[in-house]
């Protein structure tokens, strides 16, 4: 029973480089290309699982136009055995959706299946850096029938099982999944190899096999546009909001630490508010109104459970999804799917933050969230409930949850949207108007653009990223309806198993309500345990000012912080007053968890680093020179103009 | 060591500059010519070929006349024919041009162009006959047998800062080759090696450099015209100390080529090149040409001028060594690419016969200095094996001198050969220097505007330079206690002011101790901290491939 790894992987244009053709799809002829960081990773993760199982065949599979074969060749130079390209212009314009189908199809055609005899394990990147959407690779599973898991950091494999880790809010889980499966890795990982020169030799004369949509025979209406049940109807650029940072000047500590505070009493730099260019009305087309939904009305969202408790960002969803009902009118309700174990006392708190009704599921199985159970439990509902919009909050749950769906009701997904609104669409094409119509606007190409997708299947779903809408005020005796539900679950929906769930000290909430947040990077650990950090925090609660310590992913991969207090995509978002960030680089991960701050306070030895575009202040310098004079001056009453509580 | 990281070849070449690649291209042609097909491997540190390519450039374009065919040779991608050429001697407000150009500095039949353009499509050339390139690779060791060379091995890759293998660890390639070119350019770190251990420099003079800085800017129309090329000497400078000065070569669509080079054997420690092209840059005649204009590139890289007398024996069992690593720059005219290619060429001749009759020994080999003997580089290198030399005591002296040279064809009359100091021991300490320290005599010109002038950190910038930073720093000081005796102590840490990319950083904490940090992620490549660090300081090893600049038309 050889093993067979199959890496599905993704060219990109470098971030820097990415362009927007005229027709509003991405324009990849113009940029320089590299494989897509995530699915490097996966590219390792299947190069470490070969080493332990050495008579593994690694297989790398993409879709792409033929310059794709660019990071084939280097997949191969890694050592991969086999490489498989998909490439055919009718797959241009194609959605997370189709391209699952193509994918999976792909899959298909080299003759692996939900009942092939030989084990195989499918690992890619979490999510591509031209889409971020994190779908495909759940949209793969599910089409394929095989269970998967997400946000994998590491895996390993006894060659029936994979035993993964899968990194989840505060914490991590260790999931033990049946093979064949599908696996998702994060860019935190094993760094991806440097190919050898004899691997590269070697790769000089391996082939890349390219498939057409012909040669795998996949139906060309599921495929390319008219296959994707989303389309993106809008891209603008996003004006950082930011203004210039502020830095401090001097030669020593004690001077770049006395312009920092005459900076921040001086306060942030502001741009001038560009006065908004008159847009051109163009007059709205006298077509008839279609409404396409087919009957389906109301809102569903989940109440993620961890702990027990109804995760924030599940609450934070409430008040899109009231806004949105409030928009269709016609009384529309929202109606929240709550799954756990013994939950019933959660529900009625659900209803005074906002829901309408609340359907709850308790099972034993069923006290952590598993995808599998979850997703068939959901296109139950919804094929009972007929639902209008589906809405998820942009959790790593959340994430591979809402695809998996997608793909059971046939519809696409618009994952980790900053804002939700009612609206319309105008086909000129066929002379009709599309409505109401959820807009679903995203951040994309790099955090550079704000997209808004549409998609033309009931549920329309989309994930909405955490912590960007508030927490709805809760509304004490808020009446509503309970239904208990009953579910029967398959053996197969059961299949995966955790192992271990690891979450850091109670959530730390604290870090919610800091006035002041003070984040040390992994090169603080490494120095001297983050000592200086919290020493800065004593100091500044010696004020009396609400403080709390945080630190960045890599920080708390070395062990210097736990995982509660990792600020970022896969630890907390938080916005403070103040965020003080001390030796960390600013990747974007971490950005995603902590921009939202009133102000940024940046402390960084290299003038480069990303984190100084995002901040409104700034000093380059060895943290450890000038955390000691800015620890002093907080002694003599300097608390960056936050009030003591 | 499995076999799996074992492979083979019959001609090995290290590095894609105009040296490595016209032998590339030319063993190729001369193997096909004798209906034989052998395997050649060319192996590049940057990310692609190119990418580490600096020059300034002028180009003398015979000797490409004698690598390519008409065809090749036509579609040759320089800039602009010189057009003008003028000289100008600049004082700190004023400048006077020469009434006469200098004969050995005559462009006549010459082009401009970026040096990394010409590699790259001479890269194409080259894996059209065959050759098989492999960018983004670092050698840092050479494979030995018995004492003898054998290939080379290239770097390990996926340790941390201290060498300890990660999980992602792979180990380098062994590569075996008949024989090994090795054409890494200005001071090759395997060059050096093999330098050391086949004592090839016994018996010649040390190899001395100069630092070029080069910035690529962007100019309101007309303000430059294609083809012009204009040399400064005198100002920012001291004329009895400091050799060199500064270039504007005018490219197409309104681009100019800007530049600085000063010879590393001044004495005083506080000098610091990349200011002085900033000094120089505000100086009314250039400052002028910038007016409106913007900053497109930036490089930095050494080069070799100690002419013929420093030329090493450039051979031994299984290898020889071309271009700039072998030091071939003819001097007085500034131009060594004409004289890559011919050694390129040369030992490209010698290969191909030595693998012929199955013989690689250096008896063999020596026919590879033979050639060069009766080629080009002796003809324009011999009669001014002393010009360099000759400026040691300064610019007006040297002349002189270098003006009874040309009438005596080289010879110095009254003294013979000239010897040359290594870089590494020109300096004067810092409290002995007596003249006006560099960063006294320019004090107020030292802020950078970010338009005109620049800091360093805002230059490497413009070179695209990264590095990754899960690998062992690729500088190295050599022994830390006497470093911070001599090089801090006594020198006061000239390597802070010599480092065109701010690799160097003096840290003073509150107690007024100073440590020195490397921030190796910001190098440029160009080696001056590995020839003019007194007493052996530092030691420049080449990091993971792909690392360094990423220059485009540099």
């Amino acid at each position: 029973m050889a093993l067979t790894i199959i890496s599905l992987m993704k060219q990109v244009p470098l971030p820097s480089e990415m362009r927007m053709g005229e027709d509003g799809l991405m324009d990849r002829t113009k940029a320089k290309s590299i494989i897509n960081i995530d699915c490097s990773f996966a590219l390792e993760a299947g190069l470490q699982l070969k080493q332990q199982h050495l008579d593994a065949k690694l297989i790398v599979c993409s879709m792409g136009p033929p310059s794709f074969e660019v990071s084939l060749k280097k997949a191969l130079a890694m050592g991969y055995d086999e490489a498989y390209l998909l490439s055919d212009r009718k797959l241009g314009g194609s959605d997370t959706y189709a391209t699952g189908l193509a994918l999976s199809t792909l899959l298909h055609h080299l003759g692996f299946s939900k009942t092939s005899k030989e084990p195989f394990v499918i690992v890619a990147g979490r999510q591509t850096s031209d889409g971020d959407t994190a779908h495909v690779p759940s949209q793969v599973a599910e089409n394929m029938g095989i269970p998967q898991a997400t946000f994998i950091e590491t895996l390993e494999s006894d060659g029936e099982h994979i035993v993964a880790k899968r990194i989840i809010e505060g914490g991590y889980q260790t999931l033990r999944l049946p093979m064949p499966c599908a696996l998702s890795l994060t860019p935190t990982g094993i760094p991806p190899r440097r190919p050898t020169l004899q691997g590269t030799m070697r790769a000089r004369h391996q082939n890349i096999t390219v498939f057409n949509v012909d040669d795998i025979g996949i139906d060309q209406r599921k495929i390319g546009l008219s296959g994707s049940p989303t389309i993106v109807a809008k891209v603008t650029n996003i004006q950082s909001e930011r203004a210039p940072i502020k830095m401090s000047q001097g030669t020593d500590a004690n001077a770049l630490v006395q312009s920092l505070i005459h900076n921040i009493q001086e306060g942030k730099n502001v741009t001038a508010k560009e006065t908004t260019k008159k847009k051109k009305t163009t007059k709205r087309p006298d077509f008839p109104e279609v409404d396409f939904r087919k009957g389906a009305r109301g809102i569903l969202t989940w109440a993620e459970v961890a702990e027990g408790e109804i995760v924030r960002p599940s609450l934070e969803l409430l008040t899109p999804a009231r806004e949105l009902a409030a928009a269709l009118g016609e009384e529309t309700k929202v109606t929240t799917l709550l799954i756990g174990d013994d939950v019933d006392a959660l529900a009625s708190t659900l209803i005074e933050y906002g829901s309408d009704e609340v359907i709850v599921v308790n099972d034993k199985r069923l006290s952590e969230y598993l995808v599998l159970p979850f997703a068939t439990i959901f296109s139950d509902v919804i094929a009972e409930r007929k639902p209008e919009i589906a809405l998820f909050a942009a959790t790593t749950a959340g994430r591979e949850l809402a695809p998996r769906i997608g793909v059971k009701v046939h519809g696409g997904v618009t994952a980790d949207c900053t804002a939700l609104e009612i609206g319309e669409h105008v086909d000129r094409k066929n002379k009709q108007i599309f409505k109401p119509i959820l807009e679903s606007r995203r951040p994309t190409y790099g955090e550079s653009k704000l997209a808004t997708i549409l998609g033309f299947v009931c549920p329309q779903i989309s994930t909405a990223r955490a912590g960007t809408f508030a927490v709805p005020k809760r509304e004490k005796g808020r009446q509503g309806i309970v239904t208990k539900r009953k579910v029967r679950l398959k053996k197969e929906d059961m299949c995966v198993k955790i192992l271990q769930t690891v979450r850091g000290e109670g959530g730390l909430q604290n870090l919610f309500e800091a006035d002041i947040i003070v984040a040390g990077g992994r090169p603080a650990g490494e120095s001297d345990g983050l000592k200086l950090v919290k020493e800065l925090v004593e100091a500044l609660r010696e004020q009396g000012v609400n403080t709390e310590w945080a630190s960045s992913r890599p920080a708390v991969d070395a062990g210097y912080a736990e995982y509660a207090r990792q600020i970022g995509q896969t630890g907390k978002t938080v916005r403070p007053k103040v965020y003080i960030s001390i030796a960390i680089s600013g990747a974007i991960q971490h950005l995603a968890g902590m921009k939202e701050s009133e102000m940024i306070v940046s402390i960084n030895h290299n003038a480069k680093a990303a984190i100084f575009s995002h901040a409104d202040f700034g000093m380059v310098g060895a943290y450890e020179d000038l955390l000691p004079e800015l620890i002093e001056q907080v002694r003599r009453g300097f608390t960056f103009g936050v009030n003591a509580t | 060591m499995n076999n799996s990281n074992v492979v083979s070849t019959d001609l090995l070449i290290i590095g894609a500059g105009p040296a490595g690649l016209s032998a590339a291209i030319h063993a190729a042609d001369t193997f096909k010519e004798n209906g034989d097909s052998k395997k050649i491997i060319l192996i590049e540190k940057g990310k692609e070929v190119g990418a580490h390519i600096l020059s300034g450039a002028l180009i003398k374009t015979e000797a490409f006349k004698e690598l390519l065919d008409e065809e090749e040779f036509d579609a040759l991608p320089f800039d602009s024919q010189v057009t003008t050429d003028m000289t100008l001697k600049l004082s700190e407000e004023g400048s006077f041009s020469l009434p006469f150009h200098p004969p050995y500095m005559d462009n006549k039949e010459t082009q401009i162009a970026s040096l990394g353009a010409l590699c790259r499509y001479l890269a194409t050339l080259a894996e059209k006959r065959g050759v098989e390139i492999y960018s983004g690779f670092a050698v840092d060791d050479i494979w030995y047998e018995a004492g003898q060379v054998v290939g080379v091995i290239t770097k390990d890759t996926g340790v941390d800062h201290r060498g300890k293998r990660l999980k992602n660890f792979q180990e380098g390639t062994k590569v075996r080759a008949e024989i090994t070119i090795f054409a890494e350019g200005s001071r090759g770190s395997l060059a050096k090696k093999l330098l050391r251990r086949f004592n090839l420099d016994s018996g010649r003079n040390p190899q001395i450099y100069s630092l070029g800085v080069k910035e690529l800017w962007s100019v309101p129309a007309g303000t430059v015209q294609a083809g012009e090329v204009l040399h400064t000497f005198g100002y920012p400078l001291k004329s009895d100390e400091e050799f060199g000065g500064g270039f504007v070569y005018g490219l197409q669509d309104d681009k100019v080529a800007l530049g600085f080079v000063v010879g590393l054997d001044y004495v005083d420690p506080t000098f610091d090149i990349h200011a002085a092209m900033q000094v120089w840059k505000q100086h009314p005649k250039i400052a002028a040409l910038l007016q409106g204009a913007t900053l497109i590139e930036f490089g930095a890289k050494t080069l070799p001028e100690g002419g013929y007398l420093s030329i090493p024996k450039l051979y031994d069992d299984n290898f020889m060594i071309v271009g700039d690593s072998a030091g071939l720059v003819a001097m007085p005219a500034l131009k060594g690419v004409h004289l890559a290619v011919t050694s390129g060429m040369c030992a490209a001749k010698t290969a191909v016969l030595a693998l012929f009759k199955n013989n690689t020994t250096a008896a063999e080999l020596s026919h590879y200095e033979a050639l060069i003997a009766t080629s080009r580089i002796y003809k324009e290198l011999y009669p001014v094996r002393n010009f360099r030399q000759s400026f040691r005591n300064g610019l007006w002296q040297g002349g002189l001198k270098f003006g009874v040279q040309l009438l005596s064809g080289g010879a110095c009359p009254f003294s013979g050969d000239l010897k040359t100091q290594p870089d590494s021991q020109t300096l004067e300490p810092l409290d002995e220097y007596r003249g006006r320290k560099f960063q006294q005599r320019f004090r107020e010109k030292l802020h950078y505007d970010k338009k005109l002038t620049f800091d360093k950190v805002t230059s490497v910038f413009y070179s695209k330079t990264t590095h990754d930073e899960e690998q062992i720093p690729h500088l190295h000081v050599n022994n830390t206690e006497r470093f911070k005796r001599i090089n801090m102590a006594r020198y006061g840490t000239p390597c802070q002011y010599f480092c065109p990319a701010e690799v160097y950083e003096v840290h003073v904490d509150k107690e007024g101790d100073t440590t020195l940090r490397i921030h190796a992620e910001n190098c440029v490549h160009c080696k001056t901290c590995d020839i003019k660090s007194p007493a052996d300081g530092i030691t420049w090893s080449v990091p993971y491939g792909g690392d360094g600049p990423e220059y485009d038309y540099m």
